[in-house]
């Protein structure tokens, strides 16, 4: 965590200059509040020449409303969108009070959330750990430690908030060279903890919006962790669900902390309609766990992250499905 | 005119003197402290866990430009340690390196950069050797020695027996013998470790400062290892950011800084990151416990057989100490017939383990009460019960010869019942709910120091000149504790004085009286006395000027505040300030000296080990905790916390209140979260994400509650308060665990995964119970 870092710090003042700039030199990275990606680069982890830094980009600073969406700048803070409300309107965005701790969401982004590396315990290490282990398929090595005969990176991504922006279809607009393009949030994420993110070279997320129907939707975010506060989600959930007469409509359910993205489920032909019974969630948790995989990439064990997973699904949906709370 | 006199002495709930600068941010600890000119001092760590060097090359190292020295072992052929007969670590690794992270070279430049590439120029040729993580490994018949003269593996094994413990066992109605294992935690200080050392190599000095407990071992080891006369070297302690026993003992950075310094002939700081720091470690060994005890059906023990094995790490350290606490604490909290203790230190290939917070009892202390609380719900006995069943009477003297001068557990354990609503709640608790009962206790400071040297314990100067004011020379060092604030409460309450007119120096070996440190909860009851015995000589002096001045005896002399007249008289009397001139007179500057020197009675039984666990003054704590578990999840809710500790008495009980709840705090993280994780000894949890350990907002509401029993020997009747209230914990919550789910757990952390598997096996018992019935 010591490593001197030294690089050219460039200061664009809009999204086109700042993919611009990213193009020019090679190696650089976009910075937003830094919190994650500081902590890697003192521990070695990237050497980039160039640090681009968002701050300074008024187009990403901006929360507005079109109609239909409500629109995020991607360098908005966390604690601000805490105080804007966000929470009460759309009720999966209490996610944003589970990230880290107070300090940290001053300076923390909802882009960089979004855009947040995948961890592993056997990447987020010194640069003398990473090597007196003969380093890491993610980074300067070849073999994974989580799962040491296959060929693949099993880092966990383990952001808070893209479950809940998942589960109430939010998109994000991605600015590249060719200009400005919306897509579903989704579509950001592929399942490689070594190039997690859909980004082409260059390409900046510079807004997320939300749909104001999602507004109507009871959701929610709970997160397994063993402290309360600080720490990523050993598994984190969200859940969007429409309710008639205690029968489950337009369901969808979104899941952290296990796999190298955040997993959107919402094909669950069997449970809509159905009331929340016991057999119903189960099956509910078995569609879920076929995708669900978590490996040995923190402390804690991958089996009780997967049992955590089921078992935060079957609360949130029979809480929303009980109407507790306000829709939102 | 003198300001209006504000006093407050002792018992008064007076703030910490050192808390304005840190609540300021002011206060400047070693990484704060203006090192100009100085280098970047480096240490390049052992990436093997087990190895012999065969070669260190330092030499692309050397030519680097910027680089101005680089040392390897050759350079510290000195070995070091905190127990006298067992120095067996140096500060670069020798032939052999035994754990990933063993410094075995290190490097001065003139910035990080520079430092860094210089480490990765170092080129070393090895050959591997097996490592081994735990006892069992190490034990094995065939593993290699991490030390030559040390067969096994172990560094040292322990036997003692006292009273008949065969005879015990037969007497008992009910007798049981389980396993416990409490994994490996770690001190978590908040402030890294850091020195600066600087060497005048014209007149052959050293100034050193650093984050340590015990400037004075420090200053002992730097100037063995560096081969230099005491006399040449000074050690200053800035603030310290928390200890915990973590720099009791000297630690291997602080000689390597030194070392380099005088090789780079300047001044040289080290930082440490958050991982080295971790590297560095000396924290509680993983252990695991044999535990065997027999009660009779009203709850008497009748005998006690226990067995530690403990996963020392790699050097001796504070090893020797720590095994024989784990034992010689087994006595003066209950009163045991009969005691039986079999204990084996054991090298292991990880970062060597020592001193922290409760030494050497709270895993041993865990599994005797885990039991006791079993056996009292097995024999139908209120738990409560079966501890009055067993309590000492002091003055006495335990099998061991440990003396109890006070005694105030059974006052604790009237509280937490009464508080705790016990008598109502326990057994008759929802499910998912529970309550549990723990008792531990500690000792006032080490009768013995490992250190001998003849002088006293304590030594502590007043200086008193022309100024009025009074300058505290202490050598003992506030780590966060506030020893200072208890020294000038002592001094203000014996002078009558305002706090305005007091100043603490502390920790400046060219200054202050040497000390032997913050470690085992020694120094409000050591350093308070002398502190004590000082002021008492001042006020003496101070009262025979004034006696002097108004022409009269001195035991005519009555204080009010700062005037001092003559008592039963309409004298109007003299101010502290002229009081003082007149004591100047023919004098000049007054240095009155207080010490304070344990008596040879107290300092435990003949046999060998005998002296460890020995005190003046034990303290004693009773607890209960009350819990919710969730049971799909794992997770226990800590809901409420009674504590109740006899620290003799409250000097400030502000601080004694949140001492006990730092305990409470730090038992809680041990109970519940808390664990080193290594994989093939890199360390899993070397940073303050990994390593979990309570937030506030995990924290319980903790009631604090504050016996008095009056130590006959202690400062006002005070005896320790930080320590002793730790070790309660574990058994408190594992009881209250138990009783919310229905299922006993005998390793710790209690983590939710483990609490998950218990709850399966569990189910998966019930049925095949129920298969086969």
């Amino acid at each position: 965590m010591s490593a001197e870092m030294d690089f050219e710090l460039a200061t664009p003042k809009d999204a086109s200059e700042a993919v611009a700039l990213m193009q020019a030199n090679p190696g650089a990275c976009y910075i937003a509040g830094g919190t994650d990606l500081v902590a890697n680069l003192r521990r070695g982890i990237g050497a980039p020449p160039m640090l681009i830094a968002l701050d300074g980009i008024a187009e990403m600073q901006t929360i507005a409303e079109d109609g239909t969406h409500l629109v995020i700048g991607a360098s908005v803070t966390l604690a601000r969108l805490m105080a804007e409300g966000l929470p009460k309107r759309f009720a999966a965005m209490s996610a944003l009070a589970e990230v880290a701790g107070p300090g940290l969401r001053e300076a923390a982004t909802i882009g960089g959330n979004l855009c947040l590396d995948t961890r592993c315990i056997f990447y987020n290490q010194s640069k003398w750990w990473r090597k007196a282990n003969g380093y890491c398929l993610k980074l300067d090595g070849d073999t994974c430690h989580v799962a040491p005969k296959g060929k693949r990176c099993h880092a966990a991504f383990s952001g808070d908030v893209a479950p809940a922006l998942l589960v109430l279809g939010a998109e994000v607009q991605v600015v590249g060279s060719g200009g400005a393009r919306w897509m579903p949030l989704s579509d950001l994420y592929r399942e490689d903890g070594l190039d997690h993110l859909t980004l082409g070279a260059g390409e900046l997320l510079v807004a997320v919006r939300i749909p104001l129907a999602a507004a109507a939707l009871h959701s929610g975010y709970a997160k397994s962790r063993l402290r309360k506060a600080v720490d990523f989600p050993l598994a984190g959930v969200a859940v969007a669900l429409d309710c008639k007469d205690g029968r489950i409509a337009d369901l969808r359910v979104a899941v952290t902390g296990t796999n190298p993205r955040p997993i959107l489920f919402d094909h669950f032909p069997d449970a809509i309609g159905q009331e929340p019974t016991g057999a119903v969630l189960d099956a509910i948790t078995r569609e879920i766990g076929k995708d669900i995989t978590p490996m040995r990439t923190t402390n804690m064990p991958g089996m009780y992250r997967r049992q955590m997973a089921g078992v935060l699904v079957k609360r949130l949906i029979t809480r929303l499905c009980a109407g507790q709370g306000a829709k939102g | 005119m003198s300001a209006p006199v504000t006093q407050v002495g002792v018992g008064d709930r007076v703030p910490l003197v050192d808390g304005i600068e840190k609540v300021r941010g002011v206060a400047k600890y070693t990484a704060d402290l203006a090192a100009e000119g100085a280098l970047v001092g480096r240490i390049l760590r052992s990436p093997y866990s087990h190895a012999e060097l065969l070669d260190v090359d330092i030499s692309k190292a050397e030519a680097l430009p910027g680089v101005i020295a680089v040392i390897t072992g050759k350079d510290a052929p000195i070995p070091y340690g905190i127990v006298p007969i067992a120095q067996n670590e140096y500060p670069l690794a020798q032939e052999k390196v035994r754990y990933r992270g063993e410094p075995i070279a290190a490097v001065a430049a003139v910035d990080e950069a520079t430092a860094e590439a210089a480490l990765d120029l170092i080129e070393l040729t090895v050959r591997e050797l097996p490592g081994y993580y735990n006892a069992a490994a190490s034990r094995a018949a065939d593993a290699v020695l991490l030390h030559d003269n040390k067969p096994g593996n172990i560094e040292r094994d322990v036997h003692s027996t006292f009273g008949d413990v065969e005879v015990g066992f037969a007497e008992a109605d009910l007798v049981a013998e389980d396993v416990f294992h409490c994994e490996e935690v770690t001190h978590a200080h908040m402030e890294p470790h850091a020195a600066i050392a600087e060497y005048d190599p014209q007149r052959d000095h050293l100034t050193f400062h650093s984050v340590t407990q015990v400037p004075y071992y420090v200053h002992l080891m730097l100037a063995q290892c560096m081969d230099m006369n005491k006399s040449r070297i000074r050690v200053i302690k800035p603030f310290v950011g928390g200890g915990f026993g973590a720099r009791t003992e000297t630690l291997n950075f602080e000689l390597v800084c030194g070392i380099l310094a005088r090789a780079a002939k300047g001044r040289v700081r080290m930082v440490l990151t958050r991982e080295e720091t971790f590297l560095t470690h000396r924290g509680r060994p993983a252990a695991d416990i044999t535990l065997k005890l027999g009660l009779s059906k009203t709850g008497r023990i009748t005998a006690v057989k226990a067995e530690m094995e403990q996963y020392g790490g790699a050097y001796g350290g504070y090893g020797i100490v720590t095994i024989l606490y784990a034992g010689a604490l087994l006595n003066a909290l209950y009163d045991i017939p009969a005691v039986q203790y079999d204990g084996y230190r054991v090298y292991t290939n990880t970062p060597p383990c020592g001193a922290m917070r409760g030494h050497g009892t709270v895993d041993m202390r865990h599994a005797f009460d885990t039991m006791l609380n079993r056996m009292a719900r097995q024999l139908g006995l209120d738990p409560i019960e079966v501890r009055r069943a067993n309590l000492l009477k002091a003055p006495t003297e335990t099998l061991n010869g440990l003396q109890v001068t006070s005694y105030g557990l059974p006052e604790t354990l009237d509280w937490v019942e009464q508080a705790s609503g016990w008598k109502d709640r326990k057994g008759k608790m929802p499910k998912g709910r529970g309550l549990g009962i723990g008792c531990s206790h500690f000792v006032s400071g080490a009768a013995k120091p490992v250190q001998w040297t003849g002088q006293p314990d304590a030594v502590v100067n007043l200086k008193l000149d022309f100024d009025g004011g009074i300058t505290i020379l202490t050598g003992a060092a506030d780590i966060g504790q506030g020893s200072s604030t208890v020294v000038a409460q002592i001094v203000a309450e014996v002078m009558g004085l305002d706090h305005s007119r007091l100043r603490v120096i502390s920790n400046d070996s060219a200054l202050t009286p040497r000390d032997m440190g913050s470690y085992s909860s020694r120094v409000t009851y050591m350093v308070g006395n002398a502190t004590l015995d000082a002021a008492e000589k001042l006020k003496a002096r101070l009262i025979r000027a004034a006696a002097k001045a108004l022409e009269t005896e001195p035991e005519n002399i009555e204080c009010a505040g700062e005037t001092y007249r003559v008592a039963n008289s309409q004298d109007q009397g003299i101010p502290f300030d002229k009081v003082v001139q007149t004591a100047l007179i023919d004098h000049g500057a007054i240095t009155e000296r207080g010490t304070f020197t344990v008596p040879k009675s107290f300092q435990g039984g003949k046999h060998r080990g005998g002296a460890v666990g020995s005190t003046m003054g034990f303290s004693y704590a009773s607890q209960v905790v009350e819990v919710s578990v969730d049971e799909e999840t794992g997770e226990i809710t800590v809901e409420k916390v009674w504590v109740s500790h006899d620290c003799g008495y409250p000097i400030n009980p502000l601080a004694v209140e949140g001492q006990v709840q730092g305990a409470i705090w730090m038992g809680m993280g041990q109970a519940m979260m808390e664990e080193t994780r290594f994989h093939e000894g890199l360390p899993l949890h070397a940073n303050f994400l990994d390593y979990s350990f309570p937030t506030i907002m995990d924290s319980p509401d903790i009631e604090v509650h504050i016996v008095e029993s009056m130590d006959p020997n202690g400062p006002f009747g005070a005896k320790e308060a930080s320590e002793g209230g730790l070790a309660g914990f574990l058994p408190a919550l594992a009881e209250a665990v138990s009783e919310a789910i229905g299922c006993d757990i005998n390793d710790m952390p209690l983590t939710p995964d483990r609490i998950l598997d218990a709850l399966t096996k569990q189910r998966r018992a019930e049925k095949r119970r129920k298969a086969k019935a």
